[in-house]
């Protein structure tokens, strides 16, 4: 059987998780690291913006899931990923950026984002994430398809854990999935009952809510 | 912490066998596998100098290009050759085939003709409106998605593919994939100094840096038992697959190599293959000094018994980005069946640690059952497939 034990997200102004039941408010602008991230996070000021909110929400996720993350350590948990625009915005950047310079110069820290699956790969590094990592587009069925393919993987044996959301320029969403393979974590919702959340297709606000009515009743151990 | 292991045999097993029943491709060798594998067994590259835009500013000003191309005009490079390839496919595609369409950048120079031209949309470089243009040149009707990681965006969706035939999802996956050489992904990879001034030189001791190329390409992959019932060739089978990430770097690979020997030992697993079941491996082999030299590593790191023969076709066509898994997939049945191993083009002295795995020469391939195929990509991407 394929559970739901841990959603992270975030967005401009607030973030959180549901197991945990965490809904804060953050300044806009100023990114509340040390809050949310488990260790040092020297880097996330070289990470593009769809990045950053990426391993904020993968953050939550994870410790909503109540998985430790140290330094150095890897996890047999994958991650997937979509969203409305792939890396638009920042190819958007980047070639305006390299057309702006004459054409004779580009940034390669730049460059590296202009994959979609690029913010799934800094988290991915950060939190030690060493099973499938693949961005997936379905027009818009992408969500849903994300979920059922982290289902499968898990069915099929391709990782013990699976994160799998949506990492769009304005927020990001992540579920934390596991299979029969991990023993872990306390039980937010079946796989079948996210989805029927996710068919919806509710925007991040109701779907955040959705998921705490689905919470009620749940002791967290 | 969730441990790392390697997973047990998965319960689809005895499940229905995927199998590969026609492909084609487009890449500078010009149209057609049989082109490819003859360009590449000529020992001769397909690298030439770039015409399409201006390479003053860049340290290499050359790649690996398909013949008759027209840039930043009305339909975009990996249309026109998908094109090419759908336009008289050697097989009819059914339309209830899923569709699963691989790439890295799909239409970005729709992206570069508007910021340049100010014609259309950039925002038509959207990978899902590709997915459409493809869908509707297949009269595929079927569910489709993209599958992008990278420089493995193709072996992962051919590992999709065959694990939604494997569990009964499905009983036929087109899976299509394409990238071209423009100005956008040419300046990037310059940016990051991965380019050789030269033609590649995968595996080889003076290698500086990859060569850029493009392709467009597919494979229909059916149940055993529907290509049976419609009586179609079958070319080869996807035995196994696995997926891993490296968790180090964005642009790097590990030096330990463990993330890809994770992918290798989960792709035979699945495969039920074993060392000796392995008769030679088709690398991702860029020809970047960091690249061949993590995957030698690996590859010593599972072949423990004895060496196993590895050519890389880049040094031919390029890197061909999120084409190259499924070029290289279309190479590899193509070597089983004529029991040879093709040279790696443009490898004359192999490094040390190469030796005696990877040669400039074709080699006979031994009866072995499996051939095995290794893609790597940025964020630690790898993934591995067994194909026999």
């Amino acid at each position: 059987m394929i559970s739901v034990i841990g959603i992270g997200w975030m967005n401009g102004q607030e973030y959180g998780c549901i197991l945990k039941n965490i809904r804060e408010f953050y300044s806009d602008g100023i990114f509340p690291k040390k809050k949310i991230f488990p260790f040092s996070y020297k880097n996330i000021g070289r990470l593009d913006h769809v990045s950053k909110l990426t391993c904020a929400a993968v953050a939550l996720a994870l410790q909503d899931a109540g998985i430790a993350c140290v330094p150095e350590h890897k996890h047999d948990a994958g991650i997937i990923s979509t969203n409305v625009s792939g890396s638009f915005e920042t190819d958007m950047r980047y070639f305006r950026d390299y057309l702006d310079s004459g054409r004779t110069l580009s940034r390669g820290n730049l460059f590296i984002y202009t994959l979609p699956s690029s913010p799934s790969g800094e988290a991915a590094i950060y939190f030690g994430l060493q099973g499938p990592l693949l961005y997936i587009a379905a027009g818009n069925n992408s969500m849903g398809n994300v979920l059922k393919t982290a289902a499968d993987m898990l069915i099929d044996h391709e990782a013990r854990v699976m994160l799998a959301g949506a990492s769009e320029a304005d927020h990001a969403f992540y579920f934390v999935l596991k299979g029969e393979a991990y023993s872990g974590g306390n039980i937010l919702c079946s796989y079948d009952d996210a989805m029927k959340v996710v068919k919806k297709e509710l925007c991040l606000r109701e779907m955040v809510n959705e998921f705490l009515n689905l919470r009620k009743g749940i002791t967290v151990s | 912490m969730i441990p790392l292991n390697i997973p047990d045999r998965p319960p689809f097993y005895e499940g229905e066998k995927a199998v590969v029943v026609s492909c084609d491709m487009i890449t500078a060798y010009g149209h057609g596998a049989d082109v490819c594998w003859k360009g590449i067994m000529s020992g001769r590259n397909a690298v030439a100098d770039i015409d399409r835009f201006s390479t003053a500013a860049f340290p290499s000003g050359s790649a690996a290009m398909v013949n008759g191309l027209r840039y930043l005009e009305k339909d975009s490079l990996v249309l026109q050759m998908f094109k090419k390839i759908f336009d008289t496919p050697s097989e009819s595609v059914p339309k209830d085939s899923g569709l699963i369409l691989a790439s890295t950048k799909g239409e970005i120079d729709l992206l570069e003709k508007s910021l340049l031209t100010g014609e259309g949309e950039a925002s038509e470089c959207n990978l899902n409106n590709l997915l459409e243009k493809v869908s509707q040149l297949t009269g595929i009707t079927g569910e489709a998605i993209v599958v992008s990681a990278a420089c493995a965006s193709a072996t992962a969706a051919i590992a999709r593919a065959a694990a939604m035939i494997r569990r009964g999802y499905k009983d036929s996956v087109l899976v299509a994939a394409c990238d071209s050489v423009t100005e956008f992904v040419y300046s990037g990879f310059s940016s990051l100094m991965a380019l050789d001034k030269f033609p590649a030189r995968p595996f080889d001791r003076s290698r500086s840096g990859l060569s850029l190329g493009e392709a467009a390409a597919y494979a229909l992959i059916m149940s055993e038992a529907r290509a049976r019932k419609e009586k179609r060739r079958i070319l080869g089978e996807i035995s196994g697959w696995g997926l891993s990430d490296d968790a180090n770097h964005m642009t790097g690979p590990s030096r330990t190599g463990d993330g890809l020997s994770l992918a290798i030992t989960k792709a035979m697993k699945t495969a039920g293959a074993d060392e000796h079941d392995i008769g030679f491996i088709s690398a991702h082999g860029t020809g970047t000094v960091y690249n061949d030299a993590m995957e030698i590593k690996s590859f010593k790191s599972v072949f423990k018994m004895e060496k196993k023969p590895v050519y890389s076709i880049k040094g031919g066509l390029g890197h061909t980005m999120g084409a190259a898994g499924l070029v290289e997939m279309i190479i590899a049945l193509r070597a089983l069946k004529e029991k040879t191993v093709p040279p790696t083009v443009n490898l004359k002295d192999p490094d040390d640690d190469a030796r005696g795995w990877a040669s400039g020469n074709q080699r006979a391939a031994g009866e072995n059952k499996y051939g095995l195929l290794t893609n790597a990509g940025f964020s630690g991407i790898n993934a591995a497939l067994v194909v026999g």
